[in-house]
């Protein structure tokens, strides 16, 4: 990152607006997400309903790219083992 | 869970050395190979990198084995906390050279027209209203933590290291940019602008 700002790119503007209109009252944080990521992609790999825990899961994933990132390596993983 | 992953899981526990000390090797290995796949076509891993995460991630995981519920197989969970200690790793590297003073200037302008324009999205009235909206809101709502993060975030740094800048822990850092995305929300909802009107905005 250099000191001089740059303008946000229509993208950058588009994914700013869009996390805000996501926003929730209340979200699960990447550490709540951590905890049931496994369960999560178990879940999702088998096609089996989510509960509420989980929808906040797949909410926060859909608000953090860090998150996102790890839960697809995790799935990658799982799926070269079935 | 099966009777077997519930066995290995009382093997790290065990108070008997040689049984821990070859629970702790059967898992090595399998951290190893799960980021063998996940991480091994990356340039910037090599193999000493992830024999390395591997070792730090099973650290983590005895450090965390009390979080550990059952709710997933013992191995899911496991890669999951090897795979965030790399890639956590991995992120802090990339990202190493940025400075918090750097981080905070770029964060000041972000309520600036030069920044967010108002015709970042076209030309429509209710786009640039929005904008415009938009902007008052950061001026008015957030502090300068705030808007370095959202800045920091939008310009691709990962989230580990804005919170390492901001001297935050990776929750801390989320409810920072939870907080204030919520703020943002709300100020626009008093002007009138609802989740959706945001939406439309930019599929439009």
């Amino acid at each position: 990152m250099t000191t001089k700002a740059q303008p946000l790119t229509p993208p950058q503007v588009a994914e700013f607006l869009r996390q805000v209109a996501l926003t929730r009252d209340q979200e699960a944080d990447c550490g709540t997400c951590l905890q049931h990521i496994g369960e999560f992609a178990e879940k999702k790999l088998t096609g089996t309903e989510l509960d509420a825990a989980l929808l906040s899961i797949e909410h926060h994933l859909s608000l953090c790219p860090e998150c996102t990132e790890e839960y697809e390596a995790l799935k990658k993983i799982l799926e070269a083992h079935q | 869970m099966t009777t077997q992953e519930i066995n290995w899981v009382e093997a790290l526990r065990s108070a008997n050395q040689k049984e821990q000390a070859d629970a702790m090797n059967l898992l090595r290995g399998v951290l190893l190979q799960g980021l063998c796949i996940a991480l091994g076509d990356r340039a910037d891993v090599s193999e000493a990198h992830l024999e390395d995460f591997a070792q730090e991630g099973l650290l983590r995981i005895l450090d965390k084995l009390d979080q550990f519920q059952g709710r997933s197989l013992f191995t899911t969970w496991a890669q999951s906390v090897a795979l965030n200690t790399a890639f956590s790793e991995l992120r802090r590297k990339r990202w190493k050279d940025v400075s918090l003073d750097a981080l905070m200037e770029q964060g000041g302008h972000l309520a600036e027209p030069s920044i967010l324009p108002d015709d970042a999205l076209g030309s429509h009235e209710d786009q640039s209203h929005l904008l415009s909206a938009m902007r008052k809101a950061i001026a008015e709502e957030l502090t300068p933590k705030q808007r370095a993060a959202i800045m920091a975030e939008l310009g691709g740094m990962p989230f580990d290291q804005v919170c390492s800048l901001l001297g935050t822990s990776r929750n801390a850092g989320y409810k920072l940019l939870h907080d204030a995305r919520r703020a943002l929300k709300r100020h626009l909802e008093e002007a009138g602008i609802t989740g959706y009107d945001i939406q439309l905005a930019f599929t439009t």
